[in-house]
């Protein structure tokens, strides 16, 4: 009952918006490194794709029957290899690094307000019993 | 899972940059020397950042070992070397200075002002873009303390 497919989905989510703060932090680190290309994580977008194909799901005739490990995409860290403006190489953007920080801040915020919201409904339900 | 490698990247940077603010004070520190230990005018260093690559691979990410067996993690900046600039020297034609040459012409270092304070402030704007991202990982830490309060 706690760990339904929500409160999976967002801790999932939690560990994506972790994992861009330390490649974002690895973009920064490396702003003045020679030919160093930026690295984003996708994950929104296959999840997307994920949750609007149900196909994806086996048919089972057996309530033992197993399904594919819950739909989730895994997060990918890909490589942005595309030519920057700058002479030695590098294409990190200081601007949109800023701006991704700040908006995976508050996506990270966000999240840990919508699993905090769960945990209460469920500590309003389990403390009304005593009454 | 949150982990703390993301201080460990930001802190590799300050590192790295702050070493960089030295190298410039060192160049216009020495601006005008012209005798240094192994001979002649002083020369201009320059340091060289390469990214960090991670040794252990997956170790770090737990929760994604698979995005970190495919895609080569990076984990910060290292300084790779401190290079000495071989550019001539600038010649001033002073007589009367005790390191004159025979044409009465004095070596100074080979440094222009200009780049160096662009370099200096390029290194103090990385070291506070990398202040913020350290800042915002710790804020991160924070909120995720105030789950289930």
């Amino acid at each position: 009952m706690f760990e339904g497919k929500t409160m999976k989905l967002l801790s999932q989510s939690l560990d994506v918006a972790a994992l861009r703060q330390r490649v974002i932090a690895n973009n920064l680190a490396n702003l003045n490194t020679p030919g160093f290309k930026r690295s984003t994580v996708s994950f929104e977008e296959s999840l997307r794709k994920a949750v609007g194909d149900q196909r994806l799901k086996l048919k089972t005739t057996h309530p033992a029957h197993i399904q594919p490990s819950s739909g989730i995409p895994r997060p990918e860290v890909k490589v942005d290899a595309s030519t920057g403006r700058r002479v030695d190489g590098n294409n990190v953007d200081l601007e949109r690094e800023m701006l991704d920080l700040v908006a995976n801040q508050l996506f990270y915020n966000t999240l840990v307000q919508q699993v905090s919201g769960r945990l209460d409904n469920w500590r309003y339900v389990i403390n009304q019993g005593r009454r | 899972m949150l982990s703390f490698s993301s201080f460990k990247i930001s802190g590799s940077a300050l590192t790295a940059e702050k070493l960089r603010l030295d190298v410039v004070a060192g160049n216009l520190a020495n601006m005008n020397t012209t005798r240094t230990p192994e001979g002649g005018p002083y020369r201009r260093r320059t340091v060289v950042f390469a990214e960090n690559l991670e040794q252990a691979r997956g170790r770090l990410m737990p929760p994604v070992p698979q995005a970190a067996r495919q895609n080569r993690m990076g984990s910060g900046v290292r300084v790779q070397a401190i290079y000495v600039d071989n550019r001539p020297p600038r010649l001033v034609y002073d007589p009367e200075h005790p390191d004159a040459d025979a044409n009465g012409n004095v070596a100074y270092p080979n440094i222009e002002l200009a780049k160096e304070i662009t370099d200096l402030i390029t290194a103090l704007r990385s070291y506070e873009a990398n202040t913020t991202a350290v800042n915002t990982a710790k804020s991160l830490y924070l909120k995720a303390l105030e789950i289930g309060r």
